[in-house]
């Protein structure tokens, strides 16, 4: 059996007196492509903000690569975040004034090693072997995506989460999003995904239903 | 995975960031700077006067006339002295602390249409005394010129005489008489408007008192030095003299210099507190547009410290650029307010360089306080939400 990455358990979520996750149980074993679906409002944002570090659970367990993310302070939390996360959103979050490969930079400065060899090399990767210099505003929503996932995987994180990450792209920049999540899986990277998109869901290994905050349904 | 050579390093990325967020936010940049600048040149210009204000102030308030008396022993009952021991008492104030003196010599005279008060004087002396005082024709410019005189405006007036007209100067009982080219009409609203003024030497060979006076009245900077020691010493060492400052001007020149200062601290504080706010408004407005940079900048591992770190030297290089224009611009605002004010220039005291520096710098801090508060409480997980 491969290692257990990612581990939940009874995983509450309380703001005041809406639940948005209520007792979760889940399990991410290394190399898995796992996708969360469910419809909006379902609880899959909460979800992933949790699993990611960005937030924290009002009940239960969450074990991450071993951590239980649950007992240590928000300092660590940081930590944890920089060293084993790799995170895509929804919209593109770049820092507007740096470029392509500066964005990819920042986040191994974060993580306290800056290789530029090794951001170039992500970028090449992600097909934007010729847009290293430029900013975010000179990319199309496809190219800054991809910027993003270069970012996410310049420090070889544990785990890459992705919280609909092809929610604003047209279908041929999703193609290539898709190809590249597929290229990601094969290499035997773990992938925890949030869509409400079928066709995406369809990939993963895996397909946790997210219904009112419980889990309604675990899917091979 | 070893770094390549043209990797930049932790602190060559970090002040990559640093400088392209300034450039980008090159507006707000730019009034910051101002601000902090126009704050600083204030302080700065105000410091400046402030520690050089008191020796200026001092002699500017010193054109209005003696402050300090010396005289024969009023207990003793005389009523004059010699002014050979005049002239020594006088020279133990020091040369630099003296703006000016003159003995004086007073008698009644006879002149063509009737009867004056003379004043014998040393004239040079008197012109540094009494400044103030508004004269038609000139001043009669040595000591030792014995055929010239001056005449108060008013008695000019009662006796008929105008510059250049001559006028007979008669001792009511010992008929000595001189015939004086008038030089000059003094007009200062006082007793000296029914004056006729002569040489202290000439006045004494009229009233046939040679080498007496009545009195010395002097011009004394209080600013530094202690007008009642030196009065104490001067008496201590001239036991039949009397030597006073009279006390009305001497204490209030203090008094008003006083009273400037405190205004100055008090413009200087205002100043400061609302160049302060003008910072903060716009830092706060940057932390606000920002908002999700920096939340974005949490999420893929920026500690507290980092936030901190990255915002506070953005805030110091523009404070401190700020601050050192202001010390430039504030010198010659200094020198605009000297010219303006006093009709000399401001010297620079050394003592300026921290007084206007560190509060300005602390100011900038201090206006950082509140955004860096509102940039640590940035949740990234609020700000990056996919809405
Ligand atoms: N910060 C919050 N405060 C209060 N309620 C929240 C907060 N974040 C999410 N919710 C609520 O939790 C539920 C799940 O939201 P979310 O996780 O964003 O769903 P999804 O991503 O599946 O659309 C919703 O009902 C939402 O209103
Ligand atoms: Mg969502």
């Amino acid at each position: 059996m491969l290692k257990i990455v990612l581990e939940t358990v009874g995983l509450t979520k309380r703001f005041g007196n809406v639940t948005p996750l209520d007792g979760i149980d889940m399990q991410v074993r290394e190399g898995e492509w796992v996708a969360i679906m469910g419809p909006s409002g379902s609880g899959k944002t909460t979800m992933l903000n949790i699993l990611s570090c960005l937030d924290t659970l009002s009940e239960g367990q969450y074990i991450l690569d071993g951590i239980d993310t649950s007992k240590v302070s928000e300092k660590e939390r940081v930590v944890v975040r920089r060293e084993k996360i790799g995170l895509v959103f929804q919209q593109f979050h770049l820092v507007p004034y740096l470029t392509a490969l500066e964005n990819v930079m920042l986040a191994q400065y974060y993580h306290g090693m800056i290789d530029r060899d090794d951001a170039i090399e992500v970028l090449n990767r992600v097909g934007l072997s010729h847009r290293y210099d430029h900013l975010p505003s000179q990319l199309s929503g496809g190219e800054q995506q991809r910027v993003c996932i270069a970012r996410a995987l310049i420090n070889q994180p544990a785990i890459i989460l992705a919280d609909e990450p092809t929610g604003n792209l047209d279908e041929a920049n999703e193609q290539i999003i898709l190809d590249f999540f597929k290229e990601l899986h094969a290499e035997g990277r773990t992938i925890v995904l949030v869509t409400h998109n079928p066709e995406l869901a369809e990939f993963a290994d895996r397909t946790v239903r997210l219904h009112h905050g419980k889990v309604v349904q675990h899917a091979a | 995975m070893a770094a390549n050579s043209t990797s930049p390093s932790q602190t060559g990325m970090f002040l990559r960031i640093l400088f392209k967020s300034l450039k980008v936010r090159r507006n707000r940049v730019a009034i910051t700077f101002c601000s902090v600048a126009i704050g600083a040149s204030i302080i700065t210009a105000l410091a400046c006067v402030y520690f050089d204000i008191s020796a200026k102030m001092s002699r500017e308030l010193r054109t209005y006339g003696a402050n300090f008396f010396i005289g024969p022993k009023a207990a003793a009952g005389e009523r004059s002295m010699g002014a050979q021991a005049g002239q020594a008492a006088l020279k133990m104030i020091p040369p630099d602390k003296l703006i000016g003196a003159s003995p004086y010599l007073y008698g009644l005279v006879r002149l063509d249409l009737g009867n004056a008060v003379m004043a014998g004087v040393d004239f040079p002396g008197l012109r540094r005394l009494s400044p103030y005082w508004q004269v038609e024709g000139e001043w009669v410019s040595v000591s030792f010129d014995e055929d010239s005189c001056m005449v108060g405006k008013h008695l000019a007036k009662t006796m008929e005489l105008k510059i250049g007209y001559s006028v007979n100067v008669m001792h009511a009982e010992n008929g000595f008489q001189r015939r004086l080219t008038v030089k000059g009409i003094a007009e200062t609203g006082q007793a000296e408007d029914d004056q006729i003024f002569v040489n202290l030497s000439l006045a004494g060979k009229v009233l046939g008192v040679p080498g007496e006076v009545n009195h010395i009245m002097a011009s004394v900077v209080t600013q530094g030095t202690d007008i009642d020691t030196l009065s104490t010493q001067l008496e201590r060492e001239f036991p039949n003299l009397d030597a006073k400052p009279i006390r009305k001007v001497s204490y209030s020149d203090g008094k008003i210099l006083d009273r400037i200062k405190g205004l100055m601290a008090i413009v200087a504080v205002i100043i400061l507190s609302v160049t302060t706010l003008c910072v903060m408004t716009t830092l706060i407005a940057v932390v606000s547009e920002r908002t999700r940079e920096i939340g974005l900048m949490k999420a893929i591992g920026a500690d507290d410290r980092g936030v901190v770190l990255q915002f506070l030297c953005e805030i110091m290089i523009i404070g401190v650029a700020g601050v050192v224009a202001g010390l430039g611009m504030g010198f010659i605002l200094a020198q605009v307010l000297g010219q303006a004010v006093f009709g000399s220039a401001i010297t620079f005291r050394p003592v300026v360089l921290p007084v206007a520096l560190i509060p300005s710098l602390l100011a900038s801090l201090a206006a950082a306080a509140l955004p860096v508060r509102m940039a640590l409480g940035i949740v990234p997980a609020r700000v990056l939400k996919d809405e």
